[in-house]
């Protein structure tokens, strides 16, 4: 990077994977961020710093990752393992497996315990804490409708989207079975779920160009503030492009949220008046995941082709952007503030 | 006798009276004779009567000419009255007594009048009425041809009845002409869109059939003559318009004729360029009768040429790729053969005792004699490689077979995931667009299966020690150590060759020469260099492929064990060689594999881990000069073109059920047992 101000996307970091990028995590106590890539490593940069911090290499391509405190974090892999990653110490063990490639994992502070989803449309909750030997860790399995595409926890809550559409909300404090069984707004395949970080809901993305903004409350008057809209599309000859939406991530102050999808742009969104805040320059190619730092004033951009068609095309060298972020950009109007966040 | 009458004879009688006493007077004094008196009155008596039968006469005669004067008029108006079929204004009545003739006259005069004005304005009216029947007629029937007979108006039927019987026929007639003249109009139309479709003037066409019809105004004729013309001249021009429109149908056919059988020649060709390309290879195609029957198909002209045509050039590219990555080994055996014959040569030049005595081609012989030397030298090597070729292939044809399998297991799973999805009601993704790559990445030749195994066995190598090569604490580096961190950097992507190669290292230590290392090297690195391609590959995740392979695993691990202890005898027996300073420094080795043996994973690998594969375990063979047939080195490489047809099958099985981005990158496929289970769930 030259020594001018830093382009419109952020600074690009050094020695990103050599391949594509699945998932990037900023850490809950530091600029600290953890990023899991098809090359079948995890890495830790320093975003601050723009350092590499650390890698692990894995037997197969890496879904998703997770901190567990600043010292360690998880691994979930295609190669079936979960893993735990211990950063100072540069060590991993396994955690466990599943029958098929691990697709999402999250750690739950509120019951110490780490969960997965996996294509074998099971979530399982691992015991971190005890021996590393992989009976004893495993807490519980949980069957799925379908395969697990996308997770996320608020609070004592967690929410699962499979294949097929399904929405499944989980009480932490007892998975024996979901609170809800439920089935998307939107038409198409689910890509990403994400709840809001004051507990109300979630926010579901799918393959075309769509958000779904969902809330727990079954009452009516809960239900009744549900809606969807469209967002990464094209219009080009009276016709929509539409692009599927791979990333959502909250603002941890504003509870305004980001969308990131193939068309390689990030938007900022207010949920509550149901307007659009900024736009982000086009990122050279689809935005993969996205992270805002826990001050928020950074947010991290993984630009990486997301094989949306299905074919392993020439695309634009996979990155990590992180970028400042400017108060204008993410903070509501002044009218209608959002409740704090939790 | 009126009083005036009678006042006149009396003083009729008294002039006559005193006339005839005046005559008495006159006869006395003349003295006439009595006979000449009477006479002469008589004569005056006579004149007298005369004169009133005149005048009585007269009077008579004026009343009769006023009898028949009513008479006449009376006749007359009954005439027109039956002419015009009407009654009269005033009817006469014949008991009417209006008293003398002459007001009877006066009373029936203005009667005829009106009546004879009444008819005359009827005439008109059909004079009207027939001249225009006339000229209508005129124009339909033919200009002036038509003779109109009844030109003249009937005087006897000027009736009211009769006039509308004329103007009914009018009114037919002027609907007709209306009616013609329309049909004239459409033809006219149809002939103008005939002309402008073939090109005609539709002026001049149409003014030959008759001259009103060119004119874009003025009235056309409309006889059956010309209507017929017109007929004729459509007719006809829709013939022509039929004629072209085969001409030009044929000429269609014609040219796709001449397509189809330039696709035909095409195919062929290419077939025959495939054939080449296998026999320059060596590759022997697998039975190609899937494609032959879809030549076949296409001489035949059943099958489109075009989609065999693709799928001969697919074929076609496959075993150019083979090809390519066969080159080096093909290049390697020749040079073994080559060694080999040199060997024998150089056997044969040993023992001539003279050889050493100068000659003409002394010098010459020497040298060949020293390069034969080093290249006897380098056999072992070349054979330890081409067994490892065996075992290599031999692996290769069991993946494949593992392949089929996996195939048809997911076909089944496909129908059956078909049937989940519709319980659940999932859509296909909008983006869907399955290409075809999918099929080669399966199953792109030996190669991948191959090398795929050699990731994953690697990854278990080196995972248990990370401490191995983290990146940011390299110790301080000597040339060597920045070598083997370089080499660690590549094995991160050849994980297996690197175990492989780190093992070999070993072996190499133990006393072969560096030569050899490199081979090996270079072997592996153009051995996985398909791999590079794909930064990430599919995990066999059933059952029986998992034991199939650990059985494999034991068996060669078997060999190399056994071969660990003849390498070592044999080093002890060879000759020293001396270690060139290229070669890893022991300590370097050490560090890398802190356990004892350079092999150390095989026993501890769970059976139940994706397994690696390693090469070259099966055990020297002695130095002689055997030669490896050249079939084994390149025993056939399985052709595709059989597995395409089922590929594509399972493929649109599996298009049927929903994938992420994700599982497709990955290569994920839902198995099928899973979905029983979760069926029975």
């Amino acid at each position: 990077m030259t020594a001018a101000p830093p382009p419109s996307t952020g600074r690009e970091l050094s020695n990103p994977p050599t391949d594509g990028i699945s998932n990037l995590r900023f850490s809950n106590h530091s600029d600290h961020l953890l990023v899991s890539s098809w090359d079948k490593s995890v890495r830790l940069y320093d975003a601050s710093a723009n350092a590499l911090r650390g890698e692990f290499m894995h037997g197969g391509a890496v879904l998703d990752c997770c901190f567990h405190d600043d010292s360690s974090g998880f691994s979930a892999s295609a190669d079936h393992t979960v893993r735990r990653l211990v950063f100072n110490y540069n060590r991993e063990d396994i955690l466990g497996r599943h029958d098929a490639p691990v697709r999402c994992i999250e750690y739950s502070y509120a019951t110490g315990q780490v969960i997965t989803g996996s294509w074998d449309k099971t979530l399982k909750c691992w015991d971190p804490r005890g021996a590393s030997a992989q009976e004893r860790s495993l807490v519980g399995t949980y069957a799925q409708p379908e395969r697990v595409y996308s997770m996320s926890l608020v609070g004592n809550r967690l929410v699962v989207a499979t294949a097929g559409r399904h929405v499944n909300v989980y009480d932490l404090r007892n998975m024996s079975q979901p609170e809800q069984r439920r089935e998307s707004s939107l038409k198409y395949q689910t890509r990403c779920v994400r709840c809001y970080p004051n507990g109300t809901g979630y926010a579901l993305s799918s393959v075309e160009g769509r958000v779904a903004m969902e809330f727990f409350d079954l009452s009516e008057a809960g239900q009744s503030k549900k809606y969807a809209f469209k967002c990464h599309r094209k219009s080009e000859a009276g016709r929509d492009i539409v692009y599927p939406v791979n990333a959502i991530a909250f603002h941890p102050i504003y509870g305004t949220f980001a969308t990131g999808g193939c068309d390689g742009y990030v938007n900022v969104w207010d949920g509550n008046n149901k307007k659009r805040l900024y736009q982000y320059a086009k990122y050279p190619t689809s935005v993969a995941a996205l992270s805002f730092s826990r001050d928020g004033r950074l947010l991290a951009v993984a630009s990486s082709y997301t094989y949306e068609e299905e074919i392993n095309r020439k695309h634009e060298p996979d990155a990590i952007f992180v970028r400042s972020v400017n108060e204008v950009e993410v903070k509501p109007k002044p009218k209608m503030l959002p409740n704090p966040a939790t | 006798m009126s009083t005036a009458q009678s006042n006149l004879l009396s003083q009729m009688e008294t002039t006559c009276g005193s006339l005839l006493h005046e005559l008495q007077i006159i006869w006395d004094e003349v003295g006439e004779s009595d006979v000449e008196k009477d006479r002469m009155l008589l004569e005056l008596e006579q004149e007298c009567l005369e004169v009133y039968r005149r005048k009585v006469d007269q009077a008579n005669r004026c009343r009769a000419q006023l009898r028949q004067a009513i008479a006449d008029a009376e006749a007359e108006l009954a005439a027109i009255c039956s002419a015009m079929g009407e009654r009269p204004v005033h009817i006469r009545q014949s008991d009417q007594s209006t008293g003398s003739l002459k007001a009877e006259l006066r009373a029936i005069l203005p009667q005829i009048e009106e009546m004879r004005k009444r008819k005359s304005d009827r005439k008109n009216q059909f004079i009207e009425v027939k001249k225009e029947i006339e000229s209508i007629k005129n124009e339909i029937y033919s200009p002036g041809g038509y003779a109109l007979n009844d030109k003249a108006v009937d005087e006897n039927d000027l009736s009211l009845r009769y006039l509308e019987e004329l103007n009914r026929e009018l009114q037919a007639l002027q609907k007709e002409k209306c009616e013609r003249l329309q049909q004239v109009m459409e033809h006219l139309n149809y002939l103008c869109s005939c002309c402008s479709v073939l090109g005609l003037d539709f002026e001049q066409t149409a003014s030959e059939i008759h001259p009103s019809l060119g004119e874009s105004e003025g009235s056309k004729n409309i006889s059956n003559d010309t209507i017929e013309k017109l007929r004729t001249a459509i007719q006809k021009l829709r013939e022509v318009k039929m004629q072209r429109m085969q001409q030009v149908k044929a000429e269609v056919s014609r040219l796709e004729e001449l397509k189809a059988s330039k696709m035909k020649e095409l195919v062929l060709k290419k077939k025959a360029e495939l054939e080449d390309i296998c026999r320059k290879t060596h590759l022997i195609p697998e039975s190609n009768s899937s494609i032959d029957i879809a030549i076949n198909a296409v001489e035949s002209g059943a099958v489109d040429a075009s989609c065999v045509l693709e799928q001969i050039e697919l074929q076609i590219s496959r075993v150019k790729e083979e090809a390519l990555s066969r080159k080096d080994i093909l290049e390697k055996v020749e040079k073994w053969m080559a060694a080999c014959d040199e060997e024998s040569w150089l056997e044969e030049y040993n023992r001539d005792n003279n050889r050493y005595n100068a000659g003409r081609g002394a010098h010459l012989t020497l040298k060949r004699a020293e390069k034969a030397r080093a290249l006897v030298n380098k056999l072992p090597g070349m054979v330890r490689l081409l067994s490892m070729l065996e075992d290599y292939i031999v692996l290769r044809q069991e993946k494949e077979l593992e392949r089929k399998r996996q195939r048809d297991q997911k076909k089944l799973q496909g129908q059956l995931l078909t049937e989940q999805e519709a319980l659940y009601g999932s859509k296909p993704s909008p983006m869907k667009n399955q290409s075809a790559k999918k099929g080669p990445r399966l199953s792109c030749g030996g190669a991948g299966a191959s090398n795929r195994r050699l990731s994953l066995g690697g990854s278990m190598l080196q995972t248990p020690k990370p401490d191995m090569h983290p990146p940011a604490k390299a110790t301080p580096n000597t040339r060597n150590a920045k070598k083997s961190e370089r080499l660690n950097q590549d094995s991160l992507r050849d994980d297996g060759f690197a175990g492989l190669s780190s093992g070999r290292r070993g072996l190499d230590l133990a006393g072969l020469p560096a030569q050899q290392h490199s081979l090996n090297l270079q072997f592996a690195r153009e051995i996985e260099s398909p791999m590079m391609r794909k930064p990430f590959s599919p995990i066999s995740s059933t059952d029986s492929s998992r034991s199939n392979v650990t059985n494999i695993l034991d068996d060669l691990n078997k060999k190399h064990n056994e071969m660990l202890q003849k390498t070592t005898l044999t080093s002890n027996n060879s000759t020293p060689f001396t270690t060139p300073s290229k070669m890893i420094s022991m300590t370097d080795v050490e560090n890398r594999t802190p356990q004892a043996t350079p092999f150390p994973v095989p026993s501890s690998t769970p059976s139940t881990v994706s397994i690696p594969m390693q090469m070259a375990l099966t055990p020297a063979p002695k130095q002689t000069a055997t030669t490896v047939p050249m079939q084994l080195a390149l025993t056939t490489v399985p052709m595709h073109m059989a597995i395409v047809p089922a590929q594509n099958a399972a493929k649109s099985v599996d298009e049927e059920i929903e994938y992420s981005f994700e599982e497709r990158r990955a290569g994920f496929v839902v198995p099928r047992s899973r979905l029983v289970n979760a069926m029975q769930v």
